[in-house]
């Protein structure tokens, strides 16, 4: 089904089934922007995974999902979109067939490439808004830096342990670089990944998308969520 | 003067007297975040993020009397 059906029912008034749970939520309006809105998901691991299942449920139009990656034994304790039958199989490809099976009238463009400097402009220009479900440090901040320079928000995310931080940066805004001195990997190769934290933080992460897409709210634009679910912290903190 | 350092996640493991990595310690008038960090015994290195009050501040930053001091490791998995 196209989404051009539900656009021409919203432009009447009218309330697509599969939508109307998020009405009272969003508005018409609102469902209307995630629809027309392209996102790109660089990642389809233990975040991305999530983040590609509930922007799908929510309606976003056109979703790009990048990862170089195929599915191991090891991502099955945490990635949604792992399976005992998806072993082997590229994670951009699997996650564009779970959301054909979730609402086809989401348009993907599934790219089974590694982010790199090389594909960056091509890949991310003309998107709305860009994710962040990257799992190496050095690639998060080479995403932050094309993000800002192609002047599209980025919602990031990264988790280790019971720990996870979220936080939107803005073209203007300070970037990756205050979170981060350069490093590939975090605490995470010694804590793991747990299967709750990366849920957690990717359901924000994609709260960040629909707020920014619908400019409902107060996103997280120049600050960090940063929450620890062993003792119950979550703060709230000002990157300047 | 006395501040209150909070450690995160894996710096815990430099408070073991205290179960929620939070620290109050006297340090001289005029102590910079990095003294701090070194005098709690914290590998600077491993400290990546650096907040003050709850605002992402550089390590050479200047503290007053009561100031809380945050110290965070670096969180990169996905």
């Amino acid at each position: 089904m196209a989404r051009g059906n539900s656009l021409t029912l919203l432009d009447k008034g009218e309330i697509p089934e599969r939508y109307r749970r998020n009405i009272g939520t969003i508005g018409i309006d609102g469902q209307k922007r995630l629809l027309e809105a392209r996102v790109a998901v660089v990642g389809a691991g233990g975040l991305g995974g999530t983040i590609i299942e509930l922007l799908a449920r929510q309606g976003v139009g056109f979703l790009r999902i990048i990862d170089g990656d195929s599915f191991e034994l090891v991502n099955l304790n945490r990635q949604l979109l792992a399976t005992e039958r998806t072993m082997g199989v590229n994670k951009a490809v699997s996650a564009a067939a779970r959301v054909a099976e979730i609402n086809s009238e989401v348009e993907t463009d599934a790219v089974p490439a590694m982010f790199n400097e090389d594909n960056a402009t091509e890949l991310l220009s003309e998107m709305n808004v860009i994710v962040d479900a990257l799992d190496t440090i050095n690639c998060r901040l080479l995403l932050c830096r094309m993000a800002q320079k192609l002047k599209i928000p980025l919602v990031h995310a990264a988790i280790a342990g019971f720990t996870g931080q979220v936080g939107t940066i803005l073209p203007t805004g300070p970037g990756l670089e205050k979170l981060y001195k350069t490093t590939s990997k975090g605490i995470e190769t010694v804590l793991g990944n747990p299967a709750a934290t990366p849920a957690l933080a990717a359901a924000i992460q994609a709260q960040e998308v629909v707020k920014l897409l619908t400019g409902m709210g107060e996103t997280l634009s120049h600050k960090l969520l940063y929450f620890d679910t062993e003792l119950n912290i979550y703060e709230l903190l000002n990157l300047g | 003067m006395r501040v209150e350092v909070r450690l995160y996640a894996t710096l815990r493991r430099y408070a073991l007297s205290v179960a929620d990595g939070v620290l109050n310690v006297d340090v001289p008038e005029g102590s910079k975040a990095s003294d701090v960090i070194a005098s709690v015994g914290v590998n600077a290195d491993e400290v990546h993020i650096v907040m003050v009050n709850g605002v992402s501040s550089p390590p050479d930053q200047a503290l007053a009397e009561g100031d809380r001091l945050g110290l965070f490791p670096p969180v990169g998995g996905g």
